[in-house]
């Protein structure tokens, strides 16, 4: 049975792929992070599109469809995310 | 000596809580993450507990000078503290700590009626015992998953504070022995021990931004 993800912990997940494990320099198609972030289309097209508008991804359009790329304010918001991912972590918690 | 370790731990009590709950908020700020909403109330709860008995003490020894610390404000402070322990126990998923029938409600609500301010900081004792056991094993489990060395110290932290809270009720059995000092020296150790992983995350660059508060 696979492990039970908390929504940060998705979203920690999607942001690490925009960071670290892009397809290309354009950014990772909605495709990609499904298979890398592995949840439905439905659920990550909301994510994603509270991401954009909290601005910690940017979206382009790159061969007639949409890519994501991490901005400066989702980097500082990962690196948040990782040191308290930590903290939880040393009390056996998951945030 | 008593009175003076009594003082230590409260002290340190309530800067450890206050310092763990703070940077709890901080992360639950950042992130809005449910768990550090709860880590925040479980070590505030706890530092005001430790924070009341210390000053309990302090009016005892500066204001009334009677000698003995008002069995009240120690029992308070005890009940806060619960509360903080149950929170850290309630994040490890306990999902019905009360009863539910509505018969069971009521009637436990009844013993807060009928026992005195001393039986009830028993009560609250044993509370607090179970709950940081309960936490301790947790955190103990969790470590075979995320092979966090933090997460052992945590535990051993809140074994100790455990073990301490179980040696202070004891001691009421022996009133007059060395069972209560001990107990102190140990839940001091054990407040060390919770800060000790903590103390080492990096918050350097880390700083409120109220746009990230809706995600």
């Amino acid at each position: 049975m696979g492990e039970y993800r908390t929504q940060m912990k998705i979203i920690g997940d999607i942001l690490s792929t925009t960071r670290d494990d892009l397809q290309d320099e354009n950014g990772a198609t909605v495709t990609y992070l499904i298979r890398k972030a592995n949840i439905s289309h439905s659920r990550i097209s909301t994510i994603l599109k509270t991401l954009v508008s909290q601005g910690l991804l940017e979206r382009g359009d790159s061969q007639g469809s949409n890519r994501y790329k991490i901005s400066q304010s989702g980097r500082e918001f990962l690196q948040v995310y990782n040191s308290f991912t930590k903290f939880a972590d040393n009390f056996g918690l998951n945030i | 000596m008593e009175f003076l370790l009594e003082n230590i731990l409260n002290l340190v009590g309530f800067l450890v809580g206050l310092a763990i709950g703070i940077m709890a908020y901080i992360g639950f700020r950042n992130t809005g993450s449910p768990t550090l909403f709860r880590l925040t109330i479980a070590f505030v709860s706890i530092s005001l507990g430790f924070f009341v008995i210390w000053s309990g003490y302090m009016i005892e020894d500066f204001v009334i000078k009677s000698g003995t610390i008002e069995r009240g404000t120690q029992t308070v402070g005890i009940v806060i503290q619960t509360v903080g322990y149950f929170f850290i126990a309630f994040s490890h998923s306990i999902k019905s700590f009360f009863p539910k029938s509505n018969y069971f409600r009521s009637v436990g609500i009844l013993p807060f009626f009928l026992v005195s301010t001393v039986q009830l900081e028993h009560i609250f004792r044993s509370i607090s015992f179970i709950l940081l056991v309960y936490g301790a094993i947790e955190t103990m489990l969790s470590y075979r998953d995320n092979k966090n060395k933090g997460a052992i110290s945590v535990a051993i932290g809140l074994a100790l504070l455990a073990f301490g809270e179980f040696l202070g009720w004891y001691s009421f059995v022996f009133p007059e022995s060395i069972l209560y000092t001990i107990s102190m020296v140990i839940k001091i150790g054990g407040l060390i021990a919770l800060f000790i992983p903590v103390s080492k995350i990096p918050l350097k660059r880390i700083k409120f931004d109220d746009d990230l508060d809706k995600i």
